[in-house]
């Protein structure tokens, strides 16, 4: 499978993939700014055109991915001044402290469509998984009354079962009817979508007194609060040593567990697990329901740390966690580490792509042009290899394999 | 290749099949209780409501119809009954074929049902009557970009391909269709336009899949979510600054002369944009060419067992990326075709239609006339969701906008084991 290609140094493969990402979202710029194509349409007006012409080029692709760079990671002359007079610190970190509050819901959704990939089954539902959750987390965390130590436990439960509800879904119907996991959980994302706008729009939840689609705000017993407290503007939550936890959970689970091995044993020949006695159904239920819960702990985590209610484009709007998601766990070839990292990439993308909205009027949505063509890239190493042979001389031939319909 | 292998044995099979029949069955059954019991008994005696024929622009249909008044309790017994009878019959002689056909009736018929009792005098809504011919022409849209779709697919999947990025080539299209048609507001060009934009994402999906063996479903899911947001970045890039691109015009009906004139035929089938006769001949064609013609059987023998495909001479990549980037561009033109009738680009419009289609694909049975029907019954059920709003049906909105999904997953789950895909669909080719 393209998975075990990570002995090819997947390491190479996956930069030289970054910077062709952000090559083609360079020519994307280049081709879509107004400014940049004027001074392209005077190339041979006169001497001193072109050479106008390629630092306009430079100057506005430059700013876009500095912009981004400075706005996800950190901002050297900031940080310059924050380490001469110690002042301004919470500014300085800002930024990164943003790339974190952007990945952790999406290092769980990614575990937990990771983990579904390795066992062969495509979980593209992790989107709905994550909102009902979130849903269900919520409705919990804002309509009930408890003390901490129980209701932010309590909350945080409620989303995983909400998520594993929505996975128990797509599981029951692979493994009892074989209907095929792909149109089911892209079904039932549109279905969760529906529900979501249904249930922050009536009465029970909807925020009283509001009409818009807006739901009630979760009480302080079941917030996962900023690690740095309210008055230092960090919004970087508790919630990312739950997705360290589940990093972890995860590795141990995959590599060490006997259920993960049966996980995987499936995902890398069906026949062969089932001649060892694996029951195929369990574990596609199985996979569904741990897959699902795990998004469905994503939302809720979202709630709990950053937004505190759900409103009618919970976790939607962007590119829907759960589409990213799917993403990231290509990049990072499905291993809960690789997970980690691809998450945090992609988190930077993510807020650095807002940060260069703001700055300069590009588009987010750029960056997640750029993640997909990674990722197409990363997917197709032999294709990264063969680009770049022509400058760097090397040439390996790898074979791939994959499975479709099912 | 010596080893013979042993044949599965059927037996299981048809026990499974017995028990699934069963259960559509019986869900056919139920639905017929809940029509017999809510909309024909749940309605006071005395009411009725009104069927009219013509549709809501006039200037074409110079034959009018009048109104057909029912009582809705005697005629919503009558559908229930009728209902009911194909659920029994479906439980009790379980019928190896067609059961899914008998289940898309009584889908279609609950629907009439649901329409019948929305409209009734007395009941919530302001509108007392309930329009065919609009209900047709509405709904004839939505099944002609689920035809479009399903069409690409079928042509993709029977050469081996899964193309799970329709969803992508609509975008692509409807995208690029209203730029064309803005600028020019010559919908040929824009469909033209729109087929080559297609078949380049189809084009893509096949360079990964076919030459590189990429895992199919996983090129097409990130080709989608690329092209989605490389649109969403477009539209704002681009739409924003210049909105004079994407004016949203619609397609304008290119009635047929005279036989537009017939009562409800003729609105539904001869007064119609291009792109819905376009569609038509498209059908004809695919179906004449993949069942009737060297090429098809080419095509076919790719799909089927691509080994053999090769041993006799045929090139499984070509064909493949012929039948990929064909499929594309029809996909492309459905696109177009979706702009053409709902307007103006927004991004994510097509909300999901290129699965439906896929999912339209399967229930077809990987066959041209079976995507049709299919398309009919999915289209729909989308389009009567979103407009069932107009009757004041006492369900919120946002859960009837859930059934065209909920029917997807429940067909598809009914549906699959009883279906065979193309045997190699799916499965790279890898050249020994």
């Amino acid at each position: 499978m393209w998975m075990s290609l990570t002995s090819q140094n997947p390491v190479i493969v996956t930069i030289l993939a970054l910077i062709l990402g952000f090559v083609v979202g360079a020519f994307i710029i280049i081709f879509t700014t107004a400014s940049i194509l004027d001074a392209f349409r005077g190339f041979f007006s006169s001497w001193s055109a072109p050479g106008h012409a390629f630092k306009i080029t430079f100057d506005n692709v430059g700013a876009a991915y500095r912009d981004m760079f400075t706005g996800s990671v950190i901002d050297p002359a900031g940080f310059w001044h924050s380490l001469t007079t110690g002042k301004g610190w919470d500014n300085t970190l800002t930024p990164i402290s943003e790339t974190l509050t952007y990945a952790t819901p999406l290092v769980i959704v990614s575990t937990a469509v990771g983990i579904s990939f390795q066992t062969g089954l495509f979980n593209i539902g992790g989107n709905g998984q994550a909102v009902l959750g979130g849903i269900a987390g919520a409705v919990v965390g804002s309509m009930i009354k408890l003390p901490m130590v129980i209701h932010l436990p309590v909350t945080l439960i409620a989303g995983i079962l909400g998520g594993a509800l929505a996975g128990a879904l797509p599981g029951i119907l692979k493994a009892y009817t074989g209907a095929h996991e792909v149109i089911v959980t892209i079904m039932e994302n549109y279905v969760i979508y529906a529900f979501l706008l249904y249930v922050v729009l009536s009465t029970p939840y909807q925020q009283p007194g509001q009409s818009n689609d807006i739901g009630r705000s979760i009480h302080s017993s079941a917030q996962l609060p900023p690690i740095f407290g309210d008055s230092s503007g960090l919004r970087v939550s508790y919630g990312i040593f739950i997705a360290a936890g589940v990093v972890v959970f995860a590795w141990w689970f995959l590599e060490r567990s006997s259920l993960g091995f049966d996980f995987r044993v499936t995902g890398a020949s069906p026949t062969a697990a089932k001649a060892s006695g694996i029951s195929p159904r369990a574990v596609v239920v199985l996979v569904f329901l741990i897959s699902g819960g795990l998004a469905g702990l994503a939302g809720i985590v979202q709630v709990a740390s950053t937004t505190h209610y759900v409103d009618g484009t919970f976790l939607i709007g962007d590119a829907g966690i759960g589409f990213t998601a799917i993403t990231v766990a290509l990049l990072g070839r499905n291993k809960p580490v690789g997970i980690l990292w691809a998450s945090l990439l992609f988190g930077a993308l993510g807020v650095g792509g807002r940060a260069m909205q703001a700055a300069t009027g590009i588009p987010f949505d750029l960056a997640t042009v750029i993640q997909s063509v990674v990722v197409l890239f990363v997917a197709t190493p032999v294709l990264v290899k063969e680009i770049f042979r022509l400058r760097a001389g090397k040439t390996q031939a790898l074979q791939l394999g994959t499975q479709g319909w099912g | 290749m010596t080893i013979v292998e042993k044949p599965t044995t059927p037996v299981p099979k048809v026990v499974l099949h017995n028990t699934r029949t069963r259960v559509i069955g019986g869900i056919m059954i139920a639905l017929a209780l809940f029509v017999i019991f809510v909309f024909a008994l749940g309605s006071s005696s005395g009411s009725h409501s009104q069927l009219t024929f013509d549709p809501v622009n006039t200037t074409n249909s110079p034959i009018r119809l009048g109104t057909l008044t029912v009582l809705t309790r005697w005629s919503n017994l009558i559908l229930g009954l009728a209902m009911l009878g194909l659920g029994v019959e479906v439980f009790w002689r379980q019928p190896r074929r067609g059961v899914m056909a008998r289940f898309g009736g009584v889908a279609v018929l609950l629907l009439i049902a649901l329409l019948f009792w929305a409209a009734r005098t007395g009941g919530p809504s302001q509108i007392s009557y309930v329009n065919l011919t609009s209900i047709l022409v509405g709904s004839s849209e939505v099944v002609m970009v689920l035809i479009y779709g399903a069409l690409s697919g079928v042509m993709c999947e029977r050469s081996g391909v899964v193309n799970i990025a329709i969803e992508g080539q609509f975008i692509a299209g409807a995208f690029i269709g209203t730029i064309i048609a803005s600028k020019t507001n010559d919908f040929f060009i824009a469909a033209i336009v729109g087929a080559v934009a297609g078949g380049l994402i189809g084009l893509l999906l096949a360079f990964f899949a076919v030459r590189y063996l990429v895992d199919q479903i996983i090129v097409g899911i990130v080709i989608v979510t690329g092209i989605s947001f490389f649109s969403a970045y477009l539209n704002q890039q681009v739409f924003t600054p210049y909105p004079n691109l994407n004016t949203g015009n619609i397609a304008p009906s290119l009635p047929i002369p005279l036989l537009y004139k017939i009562p409800i035929i003729g609105p539904l089938f001869f007064n119609q944009s291009g792109f819905f006769y376009c569609m038509i001949i498209l059908v004809c064609l695919v179906s004449f060419a993949l069942f009737k013609t060297r090429y098809g059987l080419h095509v076919r023998a790719v799909g089927e067992h691509p080994d053999a495909a090769a041993t006799v001479g045929i090139s499984v990549a070509r064909v493949r990326y012929i039948n990929v980037a064909l499929g594309g561009a029809i996909a492309g033109i459905g696109g177009v075709a979706f702009m053409a009738s709902q307007g103006q680009f927004l991004p994510d419009y097509t909300s999901g239609f290129g699965y439906i289609a896929l999912a339209a694909m399967i229930f077809g049975r990987w066959r041209p006339s079976g995507a049709v029907v299919a398309s009919i019954i999915f289209g729909m059920g989308v389009y009567l969701a979103a407009n069932l709003q107009e009757f004041s049906v006492p369900i919120s909105g946002e859960i009837l906008q859930m059934f065209p999904y909920l029917i997807t997953i429940a067909v598809v789950a009914g549906l699959i084991g009883r279906v065979r895909p193309p045997a190699a669909d799916g499965k790279p080719y890898i050249r020994d």
